[in-house]
């Protein structure tokens, strides 16, 4: 079951009975076979972890491709990336999933730590606190403004804006850093007052605009 | 020669005549007439006129004959005279295409020019036109176009155009109608997957898709539903209106 990329921006699915696909609504271009759609609501399983999403900001509205064929998939003229999960986890913000196997276990979770200090920080970047975890083995794709390039970390740190900031693979830590002087305050900033400082093992995907969706 | 740009600088002479400038910009050679799409021309060398199609007709009868579509006059100009003009959209990859005593259909706004030896007729599908005839027109696409065959379902945001296979006919996913049948379709608002509708084509010929894009407002294609409204008799018009305002109230699309 390989995806294929048609273009920077196509992604090409083959689904059979027993691998079902989940993408976002909306993001089908055609199909060849025997195909159908299902609306599912929220990620995760159960009610608690939907009402759970819904709180957190972190629910997109995602449906099941069911059947035998070939799917096109894309979302808005978005540039597409495929990564492979060989049972590995990967965090990524819900609505820069295009489309994933379905037999993934996906979950909501909190970035880093630091209770409500932290989150007052979260919601002054516009960034979600809240992400999205997909875990197992399989394909996801994720969508971003001008495509995404994988930046490798061994043990050392990675400052990341967080708007460029698109999925991270492996046992990385995320942490939200405010660099705020006097400069920010009367407004003369640099900009670049918030960061995301990635540090430990695994893989950074970062997109080539600071654009959020 | 700006240093470090990589690009080479044009001139008059060295700007590729009928080709692509680069992905996202197509230089016309231009002896006579083309039709434009307006607002699509960004720059042009030599002594070129634009007129709108309308008010070109008046001076060349022929001009009613290869545009046949009343309802796009006012969107598209004639250009005239020598000289190379360019033509992009909105940083989309621009295409160009050789129809040979063929037919294709395209989205109107994702025509960008066209040849006057081709015909243009408003296609059944709203929102589509068909080139008829042997000739170069140009279109853009939001990334690579992609080429498919029939049996194809195409999201109809996401399709381009088709050539040479019949018209398509719409296709309401199966899950969803039979779910339809049972609560009736009134109550179906909110259980829709967004994907319940395509376009289903079937014989043989090519299917051209984009990447879906954001919808852009095409005031022809309000006017074609518009006209479509004269079927309906008072009461139900204002039945209709009342849930066009509800819809909008909610912001959906």
């Amino acid at each position: 079951m390989t995806y294929e990329q048609v273009n920077s921006k196509v992604v090409r699915v083959p689904v059979t009975q027993s691998r079902p696909v989940l993408a976002r609504r909306g993001s089908m271009l055609g199909y060849s076979g025997q195909v159908s759609f299902r609306p599912v609501a929220g990620q995760g399983q159960g009610v608690r972890s939907m009402v759970g999403a819904a709180l957190a900001g972190e629910s997109t509205a995602m449906m099941v491709t069911e059947g035998d064929g070939s799917v096109l998939y894309g979302f808005r003229g978005l540039y597409t990336t495929v990564v492979q999960l060989t049972g590995d986890s990967m965090v990524v913000e819900a609505d820069r999933l295009l489309v994933h196997d379905a037999h993934l276990q996906t979950s909501i979770e909190m970035v880093g730590q630091g209770g409500v200090r932290q989150m007052a920080r979260g919601a002054v970047t516009g960034q979600g606190l809240f992400t999205t975890r997909v875990s197992g083995q399989g394909t996801v794709v994720l969508l971003s403004h001008g495509g995404t390039f994988p930046i490798q970390l061994n043990g050392d740190t990675v400052g990341v804006d967080p708007q460029a900031y698109v999925a991270h693979t492996g046992a990385l830590q995320v942490e939200l850093k405010q660099s705020l002087g006097m400069r920010d305050l009367i407004g003369r900033g640099s900009g670049e007052a918030f960061q995301l400082h990635v540090s430990g093992h695994g893989v950074v995907h970062v997109q080539a605009s600071e654009e959020k969706f | 020669m700006i240093d470090g740009l990589g690009t080479a600088s044009y001139d008059a002479q060295s700007l590729p005549a009928d080709d692509n400038v680069n992905p996202y910009a197509f230089s016309i050679a231009l002896a006579g007439e083309w039709f434009v799409s307006k607002g699509a021309m960004i720059a042009y060398y030599g002594n070129v006129d634009f007129a709108g199609v309308s008010q070109y007709a008046s001076r060349a009868s022929w001009v009613a004959a290869r545009f046949s579509s009343p309802m796009y006059a006012d969107e598209w100009v004639v250009a005239s005279g020598q000289g190379k003009v360019v033509v992009a959209d909105r940083g989309h990859d621009v295409n160009s295409y050789d129809l040979e005593d063929g037919n294709l259909t395209i989205k109107q706004a994702n025509l960008l020019g066209f040849a006057p030896t081709l015909e243009l007729k408003q296609s059944i599908v709203p929102g589509f036109v068909t080139l008829i005839g042997t000739g170069k027109f140009l279109a853009s696409s939001n990334g690579p176009v992609i080429f498919v065959e029939p049996p194809f379902r195409a999201d109809p945001e996401a399709l381009l155009g088709w050539s040479d296979c019949p018209s398509p006919s719409q296709h309401y996913d199966h899950h969803w109608m039979a779910q339809s049948f049972m609560a009736g379709v009134q109550g179906m608002l909110g259980r829709e997957s967004g994907e319940e509708r395509q376009y289903d084509f079937t014989g043989a010929g090519t299917i051209l898709l984009q990447s879906s894009e954001k919808l852009v407002v095409d005031a022809a294609l309000l006017r074609t539903v518009e006209s479509h409204t004269n079927l309906l008799d008072a009461q139900s018009a204002g039945a209709l209106g009342q849930r066009l305002i509800a819809r909008s109230q909610q912001g959906g699309r």
